[in-house]
């Protein structure tokens, strides 16, 4: 076979993302240009100045607060996912295809409806409280909403990982053993470098959607708990100026795309010294 | 029932679910089809009142008694489907993007913003039945000269819902927000405009402030208010059967609706105030776009809804007056213990009402609204 025909199997997957992303993504630069009409709506042009309204530094505390959320998301799904992750593709067995579909059923069931079973639970006269005795005091608090973000992703966390574990030889862990490495020596100089890149992308995975949620603060949250999904959704449904939400939507994604280049890279050389290790 | 008063509170759901359908409408709206203005001769087509088609009506939640609307299939032998939007932006929003819809329920004063946009049919009263029983009030309003494009749906107002088991010295004032004995107990609603109204006018100032002095002094206030805050939410009835919110800021029709699902709680602990130092009224309607697929049976849809004695069923239900002649016993009944949620012509005449505010005034309180929150 020839790599022409190979490129044909590219199309579906180019088709796909570009009329998913490249021309919504192109719809909503086009927008950011423009200038909210008096009777809402937008009155396309030139007007780059909603980009220096979007670079105000009222929204830094808004960004921060964003980013520590998705961050800390990330790191609880890490600690979360990969002993799952760990434990299913070592001892699952033959039960490891159910166990993964067990973990994938919730995503069945829309993001929205499951954070509103969370605030059934969490509240003070639901069931946690119930079984606390006492109001417990979680919902409306930056708690509920990184809990609820880590229970929204956990799942894109899991999967590359487990995918990467399953990749890895367990001959390599034999061969740790057999080099007189304990069980923590083997996992951190073996298991742990072969699957780096399933926890980076599991990361990127976890971190980028919780970045721009809007769910979460909004159900879960407080009064201090305002992240930039909900200021860029108060822009289109509440304030009615596209144009401003969209310039703030283009320069988080730039911010995100910047961070995604420094994270891989970083990653990457990771990987490298891990393996000169 | 532990889930009692945690019951999913369909507004919400409907702000949530808006943002995840969010792409598809800029798709559609760039794609050309979220014109600026429609025709001016589409708007002057001319209807009869008689069944074209089935209906698709899009609405707030909650604010249609179902059993009138399947009354009305059974009647008319249509079927009535019920699309949900959770503030006027996305309203908007929906319809701009060319999404057909057969009967909307606009605020007056984005009527006037869909009238200036050619957006809606032109109603002719003599046509409408029960056109009559419109309150006078309503035949020349503010929002739409001579009523050509609608009919007036329900009046409502804004004020504070309590928990009377829990909260003590309730005063009549927007200060009842930092009431000591609710801190960290209290819900403002989660609507820039209603939030940043309650303060204008807690400051004296109008409903409508758009001084940049005024309106720093107003971020003062909210910032204040947000110290006794535990969110922000226009979902009011969950959060105070759930007593997650003590005081609730709210609207009239909250306080009836938290009642009806009370249960097992008694339902007189939930009480509803206006405030003295002013009170935002506002009414909505009913209104067909000139894109409808039917607009013949949404004419009598319309006339259905304005019929008495359905409208005396229907305030049951949504819990606010509605302007429609022989309705005012229903609304009597709910409002007999509680004058604070009456709203009459009265009030709205000499009430506060939300203005529509220029991009550069609605660009000021978005960024005081953004300064209290982030």
């Amino acid at each position: 076979m020839n790599d022409a025909f190979w490129r044909r199997f590219l199309v579906p997957g180019a088709l796909w993302l570009a009329f998913f992303f490249a021309v919504p993504f192109g719809i909503a630069i086009a927008i950011s240009f423009g200038q909210a009409a008096e009777f809402g709506g937008v009155i396309y042009g030139w007007h780059p100045e909603n980009y220096a309204d979007a670079l105000d530094p009222l929204f830094a505390p808004i960004l921060l607060r964003s980013v520590g959320y998705a961050a800390a998301t990330a790191l609880l799904c890490l600690a979360i996912g990969y002993p799952v992750a760990y434990t299913i593709a070592r001892f699952g067995g033959r039960w490891k295809n159910a166990l993964i579909a067990l973990i994938l059923l919730p995503f069945l069931i829309n993001y929205l409806v499951r954070t509103y079973a969370w605030v059934a639970l969490l509240s003070d006269e639901g069931l946690l409280s119930n079984i606390a005795g006492r109001p417990l005091g979680i919902i409306n608090t930056p708690v509920a909403v990184i809990g609820g973000l880590v229970y929204g992703y956990l799942g894109f966390m899991i999967l590359p990982i487990y995918a990467s574990l399953e990749r890895m030889d367990p001959a390599l862990i034999e061969a740790g053993k057999d080099l007189y490495g304990g069980p923590r020596q083997t996992f951190w100089h073996v298991t742990w470098p072969q699957t780096l890149p399933g926890v980076l992308a599991g990361a990127l995975l976890v971190f980028l959607p919780a970045v721009g949620d809007f769910v979460s603060a909004q159900l879960l949250g407080g009064p201090d708990t305002y992240m930039i999904g909900n200021l860029i959704q108060q822009q289109f449904y509440g304030a009615d100026n596209w144009p401003f939400g969209a310039a703030l939507t283009v320069v988080l994604m730039a911010f995100l795309m910047i961070f995604v280049a420094f994270f891989l890279r970083g990653g990457r050389s990771a990987e490298r010294r891990e393996a000169l290790a | 029932m532990m889930l009692d008063g945690n019951g999913i509170g369909r507004r919400e759901f409907v702000r949530g679910g808006a943002g995840l359908v969010l792409g598809s409408s800029l798709l559609t709206a760039g794609c050309g089809v979220g014109q600026e203005k429609g025709s001016e001769e589409a708007v002057k087509k001319v209807v009869p009142a008689k069944v074209d088609g089935d209906l698709l009506i899009f609405n707030w939640t909650e604010y249609m008694d179902p059993k009138l609307i399947s009354g009305f299939e059974d009647r008319y032998k249509v079927k009535v489907r019920t699309a949900n939007f959770d503030s006027m932006p996305s309203m908007m929003a929906k319809l701009r993007s060319g999404n057909e819809y057969d009967v909307i329920f606009p605020t007056a004063d984005y009527v006037n913003r869909l009238v200036q946009a050619n957006m809606l049919l032109q109603l002719d009263r003599e046509k409408l039945k029960n056109a009559d029983t419109i309150y006078s009030f309503f035949d020349d309003p503010w929002y739409d000269a001579k009523s050509a494009h609608t009919v007036p749906y329900a009046m409502y107002t804004t004020g504070i819902a309590w928990r009377d088991d829990k909260v003590e010295g309730i005063s009549g004032s927007w200060n009842d927000l930092m009431n000591e004995s609710a801190k960290g107990k209290v819900f403002m609603l989660d609507d820039f405009q209603e939030g940043i109204g309650q303060a204008n006018l807690l400051n004296g100032f109008d409903l409508n402030a758009t001084d940049p002095a005024e309106l720093a002094q107003t971020k003062q206030t909210l910032e204040q208010q947000k110290e006794y805050l535990r969110g922000y939410s226009t979902n009011a009835a969950p959060q105070l059967l759930s007593g997650a919110a003590w005081i609730h800021h709210a609207w009239n029709g909250d306080i009836i609706n938290t009642r009806n699902q009370a249960k097992n709680k008694d339902p007189e602990i939930f009480k509803f105030e206006t405030c003295k130092e002013g009170i935002p009224v506002g009414s909505d309607c009913m209104a067909i776009p000139v894109n409808a697929k039917s607009p013949g049976t949404a004419l009598l849809f319309l006339d259905w809804i304005l019929d008495p004695v359905n409208a005396s069923q229907n305030i049951q239900y949504h819990g606010y007056p509605m302007p429609i002649e022989g309705s005012e016993d229903s609304f009597a009944e709910l409002a007999a213990d509680d004058p604070a949620i009456e709203v009459s012509v009265d009030d709205l005449e000499s009430g506060s009402q939300f203005k529509e505010l220029s991009v550069v005034e609605r660009k000021a309180w978005d960024r005081v609204w953004t300064e209290v929150k982030a």
